[in-house]
């Protein structure tokens, strides 16, 4: 449940709601993709592109035609829905994502290297 | 929006679109996207991709079949129903307040 080690990805999923679908990992969700096929798994990583990384995934093709796959990558691009599990709280989950985004770019705050420099 | 626990939107002044669709947070709203899809839902959360959390959804595909004799197009409908959805934005065209009818 690691944050993503670029400062630019990090940024990017701060700003946009790309950070629930990474408060995801390690759940179990289908995502749609754009061409109508569906994969179920569970998630191991999605980054701020929302390019996902699901294991031991059932995924059904446009026709219907059922497979099951160890490891799926999927394009952000042709992501169409992503189903949230009905028990989870979305806020709680974002701002524990964000918290987290916070304590790592807080990590070097006083004698180390800022990401952005405070003008006053 | 994502970043609402550190910058609190407070101006509830519409100065962009987008603030009109702030406006239907927490509402249930109509959405059309694209390939003939359209979803009702209750808008939980958004961001500036139109990227969306929607509560309570209902999607309706639509299709059109051509019959072979009398070239008649046939519009047919699927439903289904989703608790809860996370939208991609790009797939989006627009978003509205549900249609009433009467």
């Amino acid at each position: 449940m690691d944050v993503s080690h670029s400062i630019r990805e990090r940024t990017i999923a701060e700003n946009s709601l790309v950070i629930l679908l990474q408060g995801l990992h390690g759940q179990v969700t289908t995502v749609d993709l754009r061409d109508e096929s569906t994969a179920r798994g569970r998630v191991i990583n999605v980054d701020a592109f929302m390019n996902i990384r699901l294991e031991k995934v059932l995924y059904r093709d446009r026709r219907g035609h059922v497979s099951s796959m160890d490891d799926l990558f999927i394009t952000g691009r042709n992501v169409r829905y992503v189903h949230i599990p009905d028990h989870m709280n979305i806020i709680e989950t974002i701002e524990t994502q964000l918290a987290k985004i916070h304590r790592v770019r807080n990590f070097g705050a006083s004698g180390g290297r800022k990401e952005y420099s405070k003008k006053k | 929006m994502a970043d609402d626990a550190e910058q609190q939107q407070s101006s509830n002044t519409v100065e962009e679109p987008l603030d009109l669709i702030r406006l239907s947070l927490d509402e249930r709203i109509y959405v059309k996207m694209r390939n003939d899809r359209e979803l009702r839902g209750r808008l939980h959360a958004y961001d500036q991709h139109l990227n969306m959390i929607l509560g309570d959804v209902e999607e309706t595909v639509t299709t059109v079949e051509i019959d072979e004799e009398t070239y008649e197009e046939i519009y047919k409908s699927t439903k289904r129903n989703i608790p809860m959805l996370f939208v991609r934005g790009d797939g989006v065209v627009l978003v509205a307040p549900p249609l009433r009818v009467g």
